[in-house]
């Protein structure tokens, strides 16, 4: 049986070094594996055994994964690692420490006292693609010319070309529900990402990092945003580990 | 997701479970699973996944050169022509395949799905 060390993440210890291996001590990872941490100057990975077999992501072991993060997440500044990261030996794990130092601090007090938050906004699409050629049916339908009889190509291409508008009114659509986001969280002084039409109903899919101690006002701009787009469902989660907002290349 | 992470959220717990559910089980579906067993499918599934990727780019790209005006009529009914040739010939390849619309997704990232 081929055993490896996963590991879950990397998290900063400058403030308080001593009390994750007790917080370790009180935790388990994927099947039940003990925790320990490797420690390097002012950073440490927190690993646990796991068998090389048991490596395919399935929903449960990435729940059990991400409860783990977000345990360290609760008292230590933390960056998550992708599931499935693992290292054949402690030994190895320290060099890896040693050779990515910089970057890991770097991207550590970028996250320090910051937290992740999810917004998705969902909408009934069929309506709101019914909307929005209702009130652009002139954009929409290219012009008839009576004098020209339509051949089937010509059919299908002004088929094809309403079908290529109404995506790009949907887009156009996007784009103004995230420009009104990014204002309303200027205040706030998050760092954002957005991803348009992920699905034909989830039209915005998007992330941000904010200070832990906005959280209030963060739930009041989405609240304005709702109540002025009635049509749209947001659905605001977190707080969570920074998962989307961590940028390093590991050597 | 649990519950306990939802700060807002207008509609209902199980309506976002659904949807999102739906998300994940689409990522699911997106992946090549290829095995000795179904290299044959597997390998074909993949060649017209790429070839439909390539067929909606040229597509997309079309539609834009028609939408500026920038094609004569009879160039805009020859592409109509090739346009609606090529969508054929993939819906006859993906009957010979076994093959669906869904089979054939794949998320794009920031593009969003393929279809």
């Amino acid at each position: 049986m081929e055993m490896q060390k996963m590991i879950y993440a990397v998290v900063s210890v400058k403030h308080n070094q001593d009390g994750l291996t007790s917080l370790l001590a009180g935790m388990k990872g994927l099947g039940g594996a003990d925790l320990f941490a490797v420690f390097h100057d002012e950073i440490a990975a927190v690993t646990g055994e796991i068998e090389r077999c048991d490596f395919t992501a399935d929903k449960s072991l990435a729940i059990e994964y991400a409860g783990v993060i977000d345990a360290l997440f609760q008292r230590y500044p933390v960056l998550p690692m992708r599931f499935g990261s693992t290292l054949e030996s402690s030994g190895a794990i320290l060099e890896m420490l040693v050779r990515n130092r910089d970057e890991f601090l770097q991207n550590l007090d970028r996250v320090e006292n910051k937290q992740e938050f999810g917004l998705k906004i969902f909408c009934d699409s069929e309506k709101l693609a019914a909307e929005l050629r209702m009130k652009s049916e002139a954009v929409l339908s290219p012009p008839a010319d009576p004098g020209i009889t339509i051949s089937a190509y010509r059919e299908y291409i002004n088929k094809k070309l309403k079908e290529h508008r109404l995506e790009e009114l949907l887009v156009d659509y996007a784009d103004t529900v995230i420009a009104e986001i990014t204002v309303s969280l200027a205040l706030l002084c998050a760092e954002s990402r957005f991803k348009k039409m992920a699905s034909a109903k989830n039209i915005i899919d998007a992330v941000f990092l904010l200070d832990k101690d906005v959280e209030i006002q963060l739930v009041r701009s989405v609240q304005d945003l709702q109540n002025k787009h009635q049509g749209l469902n947001f659905i605001l989660t977190g707080p969570w580990p920074p998962y989307n907002f961590v940028e390093i290349k590991i050597q | 997701m649990s519950e306990n992470k939802i700060l807002f959220n207008t509609g209902s717990f199980d309506g976002i479970s659904e949807e999102i559910g739906k998300l994940a089980s689409k990522a699911e579906d997106s992946r090549l699973k290829l095995t000795p067993e179904n290299a044959d499918s597997g390998l074909a599934k993949l060649v017209l996944t790429l070839v439909e990727l390539i067929r909606k780019l040229v597509e997309k790209q079309a539609m834009r050169r028609v939408d500026g005006g920038s094609l004569s009529e009879e160039e805009i009914e020859r592409l109509g022509e090739t346009l609606m040739k090529l969508e054929m010939k993939m819906e006859e390849l993906k009957k010979h395949f076994n093959l669906t619309d869904r089979d054939l997704n794949i998320n794009l990232g920031p593009l969003g799905d393929l279809m």
